[in-house]
């Protein structure tokens, strides 16, 4: 258990060596980079073992003391239990193999973009991870900070790693300052929580919450939005979702790791972390379960209209998390963790599957412009096949099926019945939106000639993820007892497989009505768009239900103009006046300066003699 | 008159610089060697420096042979005028330091010279040991000994490279007006001595301490003797001289006049001040105003500075107005009710050594960069702004240390110079001389624009024309290493200042 540092060490100390030696060879780096994770995943299973062994007991690792002023006092300290072991799995477990797979695809596709550093992009991954592995671990809530702005960081640079490409910046840029939003929020909400407990000590804060904070009193609410606005942020559901889309920009192995498999599931990490902070909140709590439900449904219909591959995993993953957040809401609390896992597992599969299809069809990501596929890109093919169920949660054989349906379930059975109406529509959206882009890309007249991908560093991760996406996965149940509080349910076993079954036949009416609109030569769908009011349903779709629109006229606008006006700044002209005066009397003072010995010795004198007369006389 | 060994021994660094003089002046008559004279004076000078730490530990423990009451440290007094305390010893050491950092650099301006290069270290010498007897005097007639044999000596080294029309000038300037300065400090005396018939600082302050109120005369007395030596710390009014003869005199002699003079005199008002309270408003009202007033007017003046060592001289004058605040601080005496060493006293003999060894360290690192560019002396110094433009891309150490030693005088956290600002501005604090403080805060306000101004030029792209540069080889030369441990110990100071502040504590004056 004491090794739990190194599991932070490897990263980090992959992404200094990375940095430092920026002209290293590229199986070098390849090397350092999916190394550093490899040992990161190893240190992990150990420490699962160990905690196992232990009875899973929870463990604190003090390494040293971060702050002490006066009564502030912040430990630099890691928390092993339940709930950080799994999070630990599904980024080093993971991320090794998206760092597995990014260390062939940054390969290829760099044969395109040149000029551009291999190490640097497998340093900021490394220090992604080890930022993320320090969000998760750390104990109070100032370290779980550090980490948090520490991804943020890291996406910000990922996402903007082709710089080159100007929308590429903006697109960092947008995902950079509307994190930063949530961010704020988050630090408000720290010193709400400083304020009231005097410490940031997560676990101390969940034992006292109680007492401290009176149920359901406005403060309690504020204190808990104020988390809820950090989340909301970070995991890019409603209202901060829309850089969630932008972030594609960045190469496919980013977007696997970051913006499907861990970074966006921070914000479900912190309020399961909190969580009894939100239940000391009911209307903050509820609240939680409905910006669930509304981002999974705007995100399932933005889906249904996109035409870029990543765009459409984008909307999907924005959707997962709405089901994740719905979960929290509903106190489901393992629910959402289990679904996490499993969301990794198959999302990452999608998106670097998506990363095969997009080298194999030089760099093409429009989706009607591939087509036919199947037979090209075999591996791919089962690839999407396999995740895109587990995503539409196809009863039975997928992993996805168990950890929704589980969610489904749990929100009927607590009574939020419009939760699970909004849920069971989404799963219905879901699995229509993914069979549309699998029939789409792989069925149907082949449009371009795809080359298939080799390498053992391309096929292993897509296998094993293929595999950990199947029944397979759902095997693995994450240890939360003790961590997290299980959900009472009165309800019977009856009611339950009734409910389970009617969520299998939405899934797979779903599939269904996606195979008859879009496979063959979806005339239907043809003309339903190029009618006026189809175009412009489809449109509103496209744009995401033009919340960047929306957000340009409220904000950037409005922000612009009062920067305008601000332009010539009155403030600015009256500071100025001092440096002007400075400069008069430096003038009028250089001028007694004129090397005119009598005149220095004049100066003397009278200055004596004032000084003595005020001497004499004051 | 009882001269003992022990006596001896206390005023070995005295004795040693002396024989330096002696030894320095016959050689260079038997042959005119600069290499030879300039090793003799390092040695001499190291030597000294030597002694002064070994006097410091070797006394340490000994019974005083005439204060006997006193049992902090060693001190020896030696006639009744020189005294060796701790005090004197760190002051000694400093200066020592400074006017070895002074001679390495010089070694390589003189090189320039033709003729006549060995006699600079006579005056060197001469002055250094006139800058040593004052901060070890505690008589009026020490003091004005010291004062003199310093100056008198630095009118030469001003006026050095006299084929220089400024040269000569600026040390002519400074004669004539350190003479005008000087007739003040005596007359200043002579009012004390007319008064109470001694020239003793310490029976002169018992004297004050019974009067019910101070004399107009003794007021007066007091007055002339600040107006004689806030000349030499170039205060404001007294100020005039300062820029015309930092500009004029060799860049060395400049950095000499710049640490050491400013060093001593300062030490010995400091030590005047304690040992002879005046407690009167007025005065001391009179003497932060001249701070204050030396603060603005130095850093106003140096806003459009283009030469450098103008520059230099106006922020001199700033700093010395930013210390001076430290013997406003003295108004109430540096002793509690039972004669111990009250907290302000502590506190105002800190600031002083700190901001002393601070802007000696600093000082000596930017004059030393000017001289390294204007060495071996050609014609005029290389001061102006315009030579340095683009340094950084022709000589990159020497910029940044230059940039360092501007960081340092601005007092930017980091650097030596911010510690010796926070422990001025913390006594403002302490003694609630609030619009002192403020002053202080404004005066480096306007400080920075300069400062700031120095370093961009730095790293402006160069000129086209080709400008004097320093040698290539500059970090190997005994200058260029000064200079690089100058910097070194700024930034050091600046993050780690602990062992400073140890030594400066344990340099406190007799009887404290």
């Amino acid at each position: 258990m004491n090794l739990l540092f190194l599991v932070t060490l490897f990263p980090l100390l992959g992404a200094v060596l990375l940095a430092c030696f920026r002209r290293m060879p590229v199986n070098l780096a390849a090397i350092i980079g999916v190394g550093s994770m490899g040992l990161a995943a190893l240190t992990t299973a150990w420490l699962g073992l160990a905690f196992f062994a232990a009875d899973q007991t929870p463990y604190v690792q003090h390494l040293w003391n971060w702050v002490a002023v006066g009564d502030f006092r912040l430990g630099f300290d890691y928390r092993l239990d339940g709930l950080s072991l799994t999070m630990l799995g599904v980024i080093t477990g993971v991320g090794f193999l998206i760092h597995l797979f990014a260390s062939w695809y940054m390969r290829e596709d760099l044969k395109d973009q040149t000029g551009y550093l291999y190490t640097r992009f497998f340093c900021y991954m490394n220090l992604f991870v080890f930022s993320m592995l320090v969000l998760v671990l750390g104990d109070n809530l100032m370290l779980m900070f550090l980490g948090w702005e520490g991804v943020g960081l890291c996406s910000y640079l990922l996402i903007g790693y082709y710089y080159r490409g100007e929308a590429n910046a903006w697109a960092a840029f947008k995902a950079f300052i509307i994190t930063r939003v949530g961010d704020v929020f988050l630090a408000i909400g720290m010193f709400l929580i400083w304020v009231q407990f005097g410490t940031l000590d997560i676990q101390t804060i969940l034992i006292e919450a109680p007492s401290v904070l009176a149920e359901g009193a406005l403060l309690t609410e504020v204190t808990a939005l104020m988390l809820l606005g950090g989340a909301v942020g970070k995991s890019a559901q409603l209202p901060l979702q829309t850089w969630l889309a932008d972030a594609m920009a960045g190469p496919t192995p980013v977007s696997a790791l970051i913006h499907a498999a861990t970074m966006v599931t921070a914000g479900v990490y912190l309020i399961a972390r909190t969580h009894v902070l939100f239940e000391l909140a009911p209307f903050t709590l509820e609240l939680v379960g409905v910006i669930g439900m509304v981002t999974l449904l705007v995100a399932g219909f933005s889906a249904l209209a996109q035409t870029d591959i990543k765009r459409v995993l984008a909307y999907s993953t924005m959707s997962q998390i709405g089901y994740m957040f719905l979960a929290l809401g509903v106190q489901a609390y393992d629910a959402a963790i289990f679904h996490l896992m499993i969301h990794a597992f198959f999302k990452a599969l999608l998106f670097l599957a998506s990363g095969s299809v997009i080298i194999a069809c030089h760099h093409e990501q429009n989706i009607f412009k591939m087509g036919g596929l199947a037979k090209q890109i075999p591996l791919a093919y089962a690839c999407f096949l396999v995740g895109g169920a587990a995503l539409a949660a196809l009863p039975i054989v997928t992993a996805g099926f168990y950890s929704k349906d589980e969610i489904l379930w749990l929100s009927f059975a607590s009574g939020h019945t419009v939760l699970w109406l909004g849920a069971l529509f989404g799963a219905f959206m879901t699995s229509v939106y993914t069979f549309r882009m699998i029939f789409v890309v792989f069925h149907g007249k082949a449009n371009l000639h795809a080359h298939a991908p080799q390498g053992i560093a391309h096929h292993l991760p897509l296998v094993v993820l293929m595999v950990l996406s199947t029944f397979v996965g759902a095997l693995i149940t994450p240890p939360l007892a003790g961590v997290l509080p299980e959900l009472e349910i009165d309800a019977g076993h009856a009611t339950q497989i009734a409910v389970e079954v009617l969520a299998a036949i939405v899934a797979i009416v779903g599939v269904g009505i996606a195979a008859g609109l879009f496979l063959g030569r979806r005339r239907l769908m043809t003309s339903l768009v190029e009618s006026e009011q189809g175009g412009r349903v489809w449109r509103f779709l496209h744009s995401a239900f033009g919340f960047d629109t929306l957000y340009d006229r409220l904000f950037v606008k409005p922000y612009l103009l009062v920067a305008r006006l601000h332009r010539v700044d009155w403030i600015d002209a009256l500071i100025n006046l001092f440096p002007g005066l400075a400069k008069l009397a430096n003038y009028g003072l250089s001028a007694s300066q004129n090397g005119q010995m009598r005149g220095y010795a004049a100066t003397f004198v009278l200055g004596a003699t004032i000084v003595v007369a005020a001497l004499v006389l004051g | 008159m009882n001269l003992t060994l022990t006596h001896l021994f206390a005023i070995l660094p005295l004795i040693i610089v002396g024989i330096t003089v002696v030894v320095v002046m016959l050689s260079a008559a038997w042959r005119r060697h600069h290499f030879l004279n300039a090793t003799l004076t390092v040695i001499g000078l190291n030597l000294a420096l030597a002694s002064v730490v070994w006097v410091y530990f070797a006394g340490q423990g000994a019974v005083a042979p005439d204060l006997a009451s006193s049992a902090v440290g060693f001190p020896t007094l030696v006639t009744p005028l020189v005294m060796i305390d701790g005090y004197a010893l760190f002051y000694m050491a400093l200066i020592l330091v400074a006017a070895l950092a002074c001679s390495t650099l010089a070694n390589a301006y003189l090189e320039g010279l033709d003729e006549h290069r060995e006699e600079f270290y006579l005056l060197l010498l001469s002055s250094t040991m006139g800058a040593m007897l004052l901060v070890s005097s505690i008589h009026m007639v020490s003091l004005f000994l010291g004062l003199e044999l310093m100056s008198v000596a630095l009118y030469g080294m001003a006026a050095y490279t006299f084929k220089r029309r400024v040269s000569l000038e600026s040390g002519i300037k400074y004669m004539v007006l350190s003479a005008v300065a000087s007739s003040f400090l005596l007359f200043g005396m002579a009012l004390l001595y007319a008064a109470y018939g001694t020239l003793e600082f310490a029976s002169l302050g018992l004297r004050l301490v019974f009067e019910d109120s101070v004399g107009i005369w003794t007021l007066i007395g007091v007055g002339m003797m600040v107006i004689g030596l806030g000349f030499k710390l170039s205060i404001v009014p007294f100020h005039m001289w300062t820029p015309d003869v930092y500009e004029g005199a060799p860049a060395p002699v400049s950095a000499f006049l710049a640490t050491v003079s400013k060093v001593a005199v300062f030490a010995v008002l400091v030590r005047f001040m304690i040992m002879s309270p005046t407690f009167d408003t007025k005065l001391h009202t009179v003497i932060a105003v001249l701070a204050a007033l030396s603060m603005i007017v130095g850093n106003l003046l140096a806003l459009g500075q283009t030469n450098l060592k103008r520059l230099l001289g106006y922020s001199s004058i700033a700093h010395l107005g930013y210390l001076l605040s430290a013997v406003v601080a003295l108004r109430a005496g540096v002793t509690d009710g039972g004669g111990e060493l009250s907290f302000t006293g502590q506190l105002v003999l800190e600031t002083t050594g700190i901001y002393l060894a601070t802007y000696v360290l600093t000082t000596l690192g930017a004059f030393g960069v000017v001289t390294l560019v204007s060495s071996p002396s050609r014609g005029q110094d290389v001061a102006q702004l315009h030579h340095f433009r683009g340094l950084f891309w022709r000589r990159p150490y020497l910029a940044v240390i230059l940039t360092f030693m501007m960081l340092s005088l601005a007092g930017i956290p980091m650097t030596a110079g911010f510690i010796g600002k926070f422990y001025v501005l913390a006594l403002n604090m302490n003694e609630e001389l609030w619009w002192l403080a403020g002053t202080v805060v404004l005066g480096s306000a306007i400080g920075l624009y300069y400062y700031l101004r120095v370093m961009v030029s730095l790293y402006l792209a160069e000129p086209g024309e080709i400008q004097r540069d320093a040698a290539h080889d500059w970090g190997q030369r005994s200058g260029g290493v000064m200079v690089l441990i100058a910097a070194l110990l700024t930034l050091l100071f600046g993050i780690y200042p602990q062992p400073l502040i140890d030594l400066v504590q344990a340099a406190s004056p007799v009887g404290y």
